[in-house]
């Protein structure tokens, strides 16, 4: 049952609240949910950011992004420059949970929360993103890698919020991907998903990056998966020996969503797509947003 | 869409409840507020079998805020069910099921009530857990109840061990059937549970005064629910009264007794009013209504030619703990298990086993999906066996007028094949597809379910009118369109028209929102009581303008006389007395016959009357990679006799079509070893979306039918979802090359039997 519950203006009377020992709350469709499913009661005492309009800016720094933590899945879709400059992420945030989900849930919360099966997460890894977070005594950047610490976990101090996510600015010549197994097509939650981008400079790969996505305790990056592609042409050899790579390089488990056989088969397969559409954006080709939707077609 | 029998012309009507349903301002069960009231919260089963050796509620009662604990030592000591009473309100000595109710508390917050449940001490002893229900009837397994045989129970239940009813539908002699088959071929299928899911979660909320009680609920069936409270706490029915505010859904889910007892008890020991709103949670584990698993074992001899000579079939059922409303499945599997064909002779068993599983029950059109689904990919494979397109073999084998059923029933003129050849023309059965494309046809039938029913039509002063109604509106607006029925029997506007329902004080007994047939039996009772008004309006109309009976008509809310509309007289004025009151129930319509005599086990579904006829074409696209399948279009033709709301009969269709793509690919319940669920949460027990809905043609063969519902109609409501995941199955067959033999057909599962035909 919580206890208090204060409404934050500005971020120093949100770091008021978190210092007196208040949990931050923006979209609520984690925190919320969760207590109602018992995942975790609420906190006894809860400070909402929601009102800091000084968090809800997403900036396009000439090459560069900089994205407020309240900046919500909705106003990533929605903007030129993420779909034109971070693919992935806009096909990211245009699956996440449904309409309702999208218009309320943060980039900040998606990536605080922690989940190994967020699906901002693996886009934000491979584009560079670091997460800036901020207490009363003075604010450090981290990587994401450095953030996360497991699932649900994070290497943020209890008096930290998570201010903005910056995205450095892609070299000419990079396209990105994200492509999340469905088993339906709204309401779904990534039981296997994949990340790519890939830089093409003078018809080869000069740059790979590619993650996987509920298939780890943390979101990660697969290095055998890069090298399989740096180097090469970008065809289908190299892209099937990446997509190898990345589902070798998942520890997936049995649960009531899919068996560890079916999670590896599919990390290989959606590794694959998502590669595979990376490189074709980095090419010029289109590839509508959401990728997954394109691939399944129909 | 081609509407070949055109309804006459009609104004548009509008539901009377659907503005507040869509703008938020309808009220439900759980938006009740009664002062002083208290909230209930159950305690649990803490182990899916065990005897309780200690139970002990002194914690609970003594913490501040209780107003009431109750066990099933504080009630009489009486069981109910259905066919077999087996199951009292809270668990007697021995808990079957996770579900199961230990214990009820009431208290001023829904948080102390929750603590003071988990406050509550239980010890006890655990006995085997049988979960797995084809085990559950080996020799040794340990009997879920060991003294079935001293339950009351229904006189043509055979129970034998674990296995609560055996039945079997025979004709002829199947074993000399297959002998003289060209071809006997056979197949294995296997269904998993899956679950209703109304969106609104139960709630009940009871209130006393003196000896008499009133118990708002989220019930499809208020009379079962006023005689089960009745029975089961010992009280006359005329003391309980069930009111139904809006319901949010059913889906069968909330047919039988649920929960109203308890919380009376609650409400009665507490003196206050006690209100119990469900969490998602307790809505998948805590209901004794879900769809039951089958394991299905079908065996056809058939000639080359497209003969169906015999059929033999297996079918496991998992009744789970307790039998509940559910004590008919097997039979009715059985029924599905021959489907409607043509089949020479016949040998179907069906086994209804005890588990300790949560309690399976009707959910729209109860054990027909999942039997349809195993029974048309087999007819797939019977096709494909002696190299016959799928649809050729059904056009040879299908029932149609003159026909004989799996007990020899004849039928009468009915539209079977005309339903197959509309579906396979609006799904473009013949035309070319991309590789990973393919289209399915399967073909069900329903039964439509006679029962008593009576209604009342008042005319009041001013001459507007009053349908009193023991009708359950479920969502389906099958009460909702009563108005424009009575209206066109008597000459008036539907708008002239409320309706007095939901409220067992009130209306005369009706079996609820359950079996298709609100408008079959209310709608009969309803116009009824329509013809008893229009006989008063013109007795009273002949005499005020002293013409002959016979010369008069209803008109734009007037008698008059025929070819001189000038010569009339307003409803309102013959009403103004007040002395017109119709009432109504009409004659239920006979089951028919049949060669009943070798069937075991014979529980009313021997024979089906006025059967509702389907067939369904599904167009899917399959990704062989994944194994996720899109479904893009379903084609449904149905024969549910004369159409009488087309938007509503549409509407049903639309809604069972949906909840049957759900089925085929993704709605099942996973159990752990010990029968627990594994996924009772939307996230993982997985509804279609919206953006899922394939395109839907539907359109209606409009055979009118003899002896069933009015104006020649059968039933509509459960059919819609019979053969949709079967042809959904199909089509996917035709695309990764064999049969997916386990529902839902889930992308791993599709996944997996495209490996094994691949390799």
């Amino acid at each position: 049952m919580s206890r208090s519950f204060t409404s934050a203006g500005t971020l120093d009377e949100a770091f008021a609240a978190i210092g007196a020992g208040a949990r931050p709350v923006a979209g609520g469709t984690d925190l919320v949910v969760g207590a109602r499913q018992g995942k975790a009661p609420l906190p006894e005492a809860i400070v909402a950011i929601d009102r800091i309009e000084a968090l809800r800016v997403l900036d396009d720094t000439g090459g560069g992004l900089r994205i407020g933590a309240l900046v919500t899945h909705e106003d990533v879709v929605a903007s030129a420059a993420v779909r034109s400059r971070f693919t992935a992420l806009a096909d990211a945030s245009a699956i996440v949970g449904s309409h309702a989900t999208r218009a309320n849930g943060t980039i900040g919360g998606n990536v605080m929360n922690a989940s190994p099966a967020m699906d901002t997460g693996g886009p934000l890894l491979c584009l560079g993103a670091t997460a800036t977070l901020r207490s009363a005594s003075g604010e450090r950047v981290l990587s994401l890698d450095e953030l996360w610490a497991g699932p649900g976990a994070t290497t943020a101090d209890a008096g930290e919020l998570l201010t903005a996510i910056e995205v450095p600015a892609p070299a000419p010549g990079t396209g990105s991907a994200y492509v999340r197994l469905e088993y339906r097509r709204q309401m779904e939650i990534a039981v296997v998903g994949a990340s790519a981008v890939v830089t093409l400079a003078d018809g080869s790969v000069s740059d790979a990056r590619v993650s996987i996505t509920a298939l780890s305790p943390t979101i990660r990056r697969v290095a055998e998966a890069e090298r399989a592609l740096v180097g090469g042409d970008g065809g289908d050899a190299g892209v099937a020996a990446a997509a190898r790579a990345a589902a070798e390089g998942a520890a997936p488990i049995s649960d009531v969503r899919a068996s560890a056989d079916y999670r590896t088969a599919m990390a290989e397969v959606v590794a694959r797509r998502a590669i595979a559409a990376a490189i074709a954006r980095a090419g010029g080709g289109d590839v509508p947003i959401p990728a997954s939707d394109a691939l399944y077609g129909a | 869409m081609a509407d070949t029998d055109a309804a006459p012309p009609r104004p548009r009507f509008l539901r009377s409840d659907g503005k507040e349903k869509v703008t938020g301002a309808g009220r439900y069960t759980a938006d009740l507020t009664l002062t002083g009231q208290a909230f209930a919260k159950f305690r649990y089963a803490d182990h899916p079998h065990a005897r309780i050796t200690r139970l002990d509620t002194s914690k609970a009662r003594a913490l501040p805020g209780v107003v009431a604990v109750v066990t099933q030592d504080d009630l009489p000591d009486v069981r109910f069910g259905g066919l077999v009473q087996d199951r009292t309100l809270f668990a007697k000595d021995v808990v079957r099921f996770e579900g199961e109710i230990v214990a009820g508390v009431a208290a001023l917050t829904e948080e102390i009530a929750a603590e003071a449940a988990r406050q509550i001490e239980v010890d006890y002893e655990p006995l085997p857990v049988v979960s797995d229900f084809v085990a559950a009837m080996e020799p040794g397994v340990p009997p879920i109840h060991p003294d079935l045989a001293s339950y009351e129970k229904d006189e043509n239940v055979v129970a034998d061990g674990n296995t609560m009813a055996y039945s079997t539908i025979v004709k002829g002699d199947a074993d000399a059937g297959m002998a003289e088959a060209d071809l006997v071929v056979r197949g294995r299928y296997v269904s998993d549970a899956s679950q209703g899911v109304p969106i609104e979660p139960r709630a009940v909320v009871a209130q006393w005064r003196g000896d008499e009680v009133t118990i708002w609920s989220s019930t499809q069936v208020p009379y079962a629910a006023r005689e089960g409270v009745a029975h089961t706490l010992q009280v006359p029915e005329a003391n309980v009264r069930i009111v139904v505010p809006l319901l949010g859904g059913g889906f069968g889910a909330k047919c039988d007794l649920h929960f109203e007892a308890q919380v009376a008890a609650l409400a009665r020991a507490a003196g206050r009013p006690v209100k119990l709103v469900f969490s998602r949670r307790e809505e998948f584990t805590a209901i004794a209504q879900r769809r039951e698993g089958i394991v299905m074992e079908f065996e056809t001899g058939v000639t080359r030619e497209g003969r169906l000579v015999a059929r033999r079939a297996k079918l496991v059922l998992d009744k789970g703990a307790y039998c509940g409303e559910g004590g008919f499945l097997g039979q009715m599997a059985a029924m599905h298990a021959c489907g409607p064909y043509v089949i020479e002779h016949i040998f179907v068993e069906a086994f209804l086993n005890y588990t300790n599983n949560q309690p399976s029950g009707s959910v729209r059109a109860p054990t027909a999906p999942q039997v349809c689904w195993g029974l048309e990919q087999h007819m797939d494979e019977v096709a494909r066996a002696i190299e016959m397109d799928p649809v050729e073999l059904r056009r040879r084998s299908l029932i149609e007028q003159g026909a004989e059923g799996p007990t020899r029933q004849i039928f009468d003129e009915i539209g079977m094949k005309r339903t197959l050849e509309r579906a396979v023309e609006m799904i473009g059965y013949e035309r070319e597809l991309p590789e990973d494309e393919g289209i399915g046809v399967a073909v069900g039938w329903w039964p439509c379910m006679p029962a008593s029913s009576g209604a009342y039509v008042h005319l009041n002063g001013d001459g507007s009118g009053t349908i009193v109604t023991g009708a359950q509106e479920n969502g389906s607006g099958a009460v909702m369109a009563m108005p424009m029925f009575v209206a066109e029997e008597l000459g008036m506007r539907p708008e002239d028209f409320t309706i007095l329902y939901q409220d067992t004080a009130a209306a005369n007994w009706d079996m609820g929102s359950c079996g298709s047939q609100t408008t079959f039996n209310s709608g009969r009772a309803i116009l009824a009581a329509a013809a008893d008004v229009r006989e008063q309006l013109l007795d009273a109309a002949a005499e005020e303008l002293e013409v002959d009976r016979q010369d008069l008509e209803l008109a734009d809310g007037t008698v008059r006389v025929k070819g001189s509309p000038d010569r009339s007289v307003s409803v309102g004025d013959l009403a103004g007395a007040g002395t017109i009151h119709g009432k109504g129930s009409g004659d239920v319509p006979e089951v028919p016959g049949g060669d009943t005599g070798g069937c075991v086990g014979r529980l009313g579904n021997e024979t089906f009357l006025a059967p509702q006829l389907i067939t369904q074409a599904a167009h899917v696209k399959v990704d062989r990679a994944t194994g996720v399948v899109r479904v893009l279009k379903v084609a449904a033709a149905h024969d549910s006799g004369m159409i009488l709301n087309r938007s509503g009969a549409d509407g049903q269709v639309t809604g069972g079509v949906v909840m049957g793509v759900g089925l085929a690919l993704s709605e099942g319940t996973q159990l752990d070893d010990e029968g627990r669920q594994r996924n009772p949460a939307l996230l993982d027990y997985k509804l279609v979306t919206s953006a899922d809905t394939p395109e839907i043609e539907v359109d209606w063969i409009q055979v009118p039918a003899k002896g069933a519902g009015p104006r020649g109609s059968k039933g509509v409501g459960e059919p819609p979802q019979v053969p949709t995941a079967a042809a959904i199955a199909n089509a996917i067959a035709s695309v990764v090359g064999t049969q997916v033999r386990q529902l839902p057909m889930t992308p791993e599962r599709v996944w997996a039997a495209s490996r094994g035909a691949g390799a």
